[in-house]
């Protein structure tokens, strides 16, 4: 007997979906802080892959990998931040197409 | 029935909001946005039995994160870039780059990457799944370890953070 309810399918569907969203933002938007959001947005998604394997596994390892994924993002946003806030105080920009000192 | 009416509300909302995030100009309007995804998402993960997860879903990014966010954007002040999306052959490249890894993506889920089984959950969860305890419980014994390193990189990130935001450079 199956027990009915949102196949596994659907949520990972979703998560594709998120991921390739925030690939777009990272691929075309040119502000740095923008970005940022994106990457934020493809950890979600792969957070939201990660709890639906999970369940659909009945283990509970996943959830701890959300976690540590949520800790890693945590630490990635305040250095990137504090990058980025270094880059505008010497640029007065964020933009990724004028910050090209290593462009051969 | 009610599962399949909220996952379609939270899935819907989250790609909506996902699509502002990436295509609003004004900087402060992107991160709301994104702040409408997080939440989205924990719904979607008590739907998924994670209920302590979608807690600090919404405490530690929706909150800490996204507030570090909003202090970044009101500090550099910066104004909605013109044009929106970069210029010229990049575009296109990075449209068509992220269409071919949404069709591998799909791909993978469609074929579940060949392996056997069911998309249907697991028939029984164990008792106290996704609850505090349980979490508490296998992060403090099966992965104790990593949990540690983790504490370290945060603290790196710490450190880090603050001799970057220096106003000088010693």
């Amino acid at each position: 007997m199956q027990p009915q309810g949102i196949p596994l399918d659907a949520y990972q569907l979703v998560a594709a979906l998120l991921f390739t969203i925030g690939l777009i933002g990272v691929l075309v938007r040119r502000s740095a802080l923008i970005i940022f959001m994106s990457i934020e947005l493809m950890l979600n998604a792969v957070n939201l892959s990660f709890v639906a394997f999970s369940k659909f596994h009945g283990q509970m390892d996943g959830q701890i990998f959300v976690f540590f994924v949520m800790s890693v993002a945590a630490a990635e946003v305040a250095v990137g931040l504090a990058i980025l806030v270094a880059i505008f105080r010497n640029r007065e920009t964020a933009s990724v197409d004028e910050v090209h000192l290593l462009k051969g | 029935m009610t599962e399949g009416i909220l996952f379609s509300v939270f899935s819907i909302s989250a790609i909506v909001f996902a699509f502002g995030v990436i295509f609003r100009r004004n900087a402060v309007h992107c991160a709301l946005h994104l702040v409408g995804v997080l939440l989205s998402l924990s719904g979607l993960f008590v739907l998924l039995n994670a209920q302590f997860i979608a807690a600090i879903q919404i405490l530690v990014y929706a909150g800490a994160i996204m507030v570090l966010f909003l202090f970044v954007v009101m500090l550099l002040n910066v104004k909605g870039e013109t044009p929106l999306l970069t210029p010229g052959a990049a575009k296109g490249f990075g449209f068509f780059f992220a269409l071919i890894v949404f069709v591998e993506l799909l791909w993978i889920v469609l074929t579940r990457g060949g392996a056997e089984g069911t998309s249907q959950p697991a028939a029984a969860l164990p008792p106290g799944f996704g609850s505090p305890a349980e979490i508490g419980r296998i992060l403090y014994t099966t992965w104790l370890f990593p949990f540690e390193v983790t504490s370290i990189l945060l603290l790196i990130a710490v450190i880090g953070a603050v001799v970057l935001a220096k106003r000088k450079f010693a």
